[in-house]
């Protein structure tokens, strides 16, 4: 049961074969063109679950589909194709392959929150963006976004030391989005700060990148932390039925 | 104020006029078609009540005790009104049993009749013993039987309740939306939760009308609490394949028709006006609204009437009423009819 209208024709459901006879009838080319049926004939009951698992996307079952996030939106007023209100109901009823369409989008969530002020059910649709993207990380759809590289170089130094450096931030972050060191506006700005600041602070910086800041007596608070994640990362893939996680290097 | 009150069917309506009336001293004459009282929640085995979540056998079965321990009270059980005649405060009823009864008024607490899903064939109520009425998984839970596939007897594990089943659809002659089925289609799905976890339940909606404070206990709780998913599509049609129900229609908000596979399709069905209501208002001499329910006089000045004077009218005979609401119909039509009592000539007059 087709449904004859146009704007849901995608040109990858349509098929034409160049060279077909039918009952000694050539209908090739344009002549056999058909639309593939777009039937959602299952259910994925597990998505919904998987999603709510995930640290900001527990209350997504909440969902009524106003579409108020999707109005409040800040990146939806750049891009129609950035709809939560869809993604949400695609999750709920399980319509995976409806969601990769949209995978290379899903992260530009610049997290303004406007959404979860307007949403009067407080599903949280910031939380669930960002659970979502951590979903399609987790399962392999994406690569690791900027934004989760950058949350990741800088964790792992407040974790290991109870503090950063933000040289070493930087370069690590540069080194994994495999992004030169030498940026124009990042010579522009030590130029800056070298001609700005005083001796003494920029004798204070030049000791850090060398010397690694460390918090005194952070051990036990480093082993607490480094505990609470490896629990986090166990419990978000025992959610989404992924095996245990090799041990980071 | 010697003659008493007749009150036509004991369900909540009747149960609370009858009471009402007779706390105030006025005695009542109490008559009902079937063999016991409570009308449609005690008759058709419904299970926990909303809002209440009581069973309907205690809240009900103790406003049937009350009513037949009342030494005012005389009940007629198996007894239909055949001639009512007279005017007010000197009405002469007579039932199929062959009883004269002189009342001063008449109270119609006559209710609804469930609707008949087989009039919806293409739900395949009738053709797949899998597919079942709310008012049958009612039965399942107040029985202890459980929720369970008729074909079977296996656990379901996925449920769809399919909204307006006899209620808005010109189609069929229904125009009218039967208020109750959304809350008792949202409590219905919460039981079904709770009975069986691994089992998930689907409401096919077009809207949800879980009116009043229904919104957050039934609708958001059913949602947030045990996990019920709602889908807007209204189904084309319930077909079988391999041994499980085919629901059919289109989800509107994806724009994509579905196919999904089900072991349990439950109707919300609807409220019908009682089958005899053609014959009721021929009895008493009143009319019925466009519908076929019995019609109200205005409600601003006339509560409870009907288009005859001295005859009053209560609870679901007037149109889909939830039974809170028609306990309290129930004492409004007590208040009315009493009100007749102590100055018929001015309400004769009206």
């Amino acid at each position: 049961m087709p449904i004859h209208e146009k704007s849901l024709i995608r040109k990858e459901n349509l098929v034409t074969h160049e060279r077909l006879t039918l009952e000694g009838v050539d209908v090739s080319g344009d002549w056999s063109t058909f639309i593939q049926p777009r039937v959602i004939t299952d259910y994925n009951e597990a998505m919904q679950d998987e999603i709510a698992a995930l640290p900001g996307g527990e209350a997504i079952h909440r969902c009524w589909q106003c579409g108020s996030c999707t109005n409040a939106c800040t990146i939806n007023a750049l891009n129609s194709d950035f709809n939560p209100r869809y993604w949400i109901y695609l999750i709920r009823i399980g319509l995976e392959s409806e969601l990769l369409r949209d995978k290379d989008i899903i992260w530009q969530c610049v997290s303004c929150n406007k959404c979860t002020y307007a949403c009067p059910r407080d599903v949280n649709p910031e939380g669930v963006m960002k659970a979502t993207a951590h979903w399609l990380e987790l399962k392999g759809h994406t690569p690791p976004s900027p934004a989760m590289v950058f949350d990741e170089v800088f964790s792992e130094q407040v974790f290991e030391h109870g503090r950063i450096e933000d040289g070493r931030v930087l370069r690590r972050f540069f080194a994994r989005t495999g992004q030169a060191l030498r940026q124009d506006w990042l010579v522009a700005m030590v130029k800056g700060l070298v001609s700005r600041l005083p001796v003494s602070l920029l004798i204070r910086l030049g000791l850090a990148t060398v010397i690694e800041p460390k918090t005194r007596g952070w051990g036990p608070a480093r082993a607490a932390i480094a505990e609470y994640v490896a629990e986090r990362h166990a419990a978000d893939r025992r959610a989404l039925s992924l095996p245990a996680e090799e041990s980071k290097r | 104020m010697s003659a008493p009150v007749l009150v036509v069917g004991g369900g909540p309506a009747g149960l609370s006029a009858a009471h009402a009336l007779a706390s105030t001293g006025t005695s009542v004459v109490l008559v009902d078609k079937a063999d016991r009282l409570g009308g449609a929640p005690i008759l058709s085995g419904y299970a926990k009540l909303v809002p209440s979540g009581e069973w309907a056998r205690d809240a009900i079965g103790g406003m049937v005790r009350r009513v037949e321990e009342n030494p005012l009270i005389t009940v007629h059980r198996n007894a239909r009104i055949t001639d009512f005649s007279g005017e007010p405060g000197k009405f002469r009823a007579r039932t199929s049993t062959g009883a004269d009864l002189d009342v001063a008024s008449a109270v119609l607490c006559t209710g609804f009749t469930h609707f008949d899903s087989v009039n919806k064939p293409e739900w395949g109520f009738g053709t797949y013993p899998d597919v079942v009425t709310t008012t049958q998984v009612e039965q399942m839970l107040s029985s202890g039987a459980g929720i369970r596939c008729p074909s079977d007897g296996r656990e379901p594990e996925r449920v769809a309740i399919l909204l307006c089943v006899g209620s808005r659809d010109r189609q069929i002659g229904r125009e009218w939306c039967s208020k109750i089925c959304c809350t008792v289609s949202a409590n219905i799905a919460m039981e079904i939760r709770e009975h069986l976890p691994k089992c998930n339940v689907y409401i096919y909606y077009m809207d949800i009308r879980t009116f009043g404070l229904y919104e957050d206990t039934f609708y958001w709780e059913s949602q947030e609490k045990w996990k019920v998913k709602y889908i807007k599509a209204r189904i084309a049609e319930v077909t079988a394949i391999g041994g499980r129900l085919l629901v059919k229609g289109e989800d509107t908000l994806v724009k994509r028709p579905i196919t999904i596979p089900f072991d349990l399709v439950v109707h919300a069905i609807g409220m019908d006006p009682n089958v005899e209501n053609l014959e009721i208002a021929a009895t008493f001499g009143i009319r019925l609204e466009k519908h076929g329910h019995i019609l109200k006089a205005p409600t601003y000045s006339a509560m409870s009437g009907t288009t005859r004077p001295g005859v009053f009218v209560a609870g679901a005979a007037t149109g889909p009423e939830t039974i809170d609401d028609s306990i309290a119909q129930g004492q409004a039509a007590a208040m009315a009819a009493l009100g007749m009592a102590h100055a018929p000539v001015a309400a004769a007059a009206e």
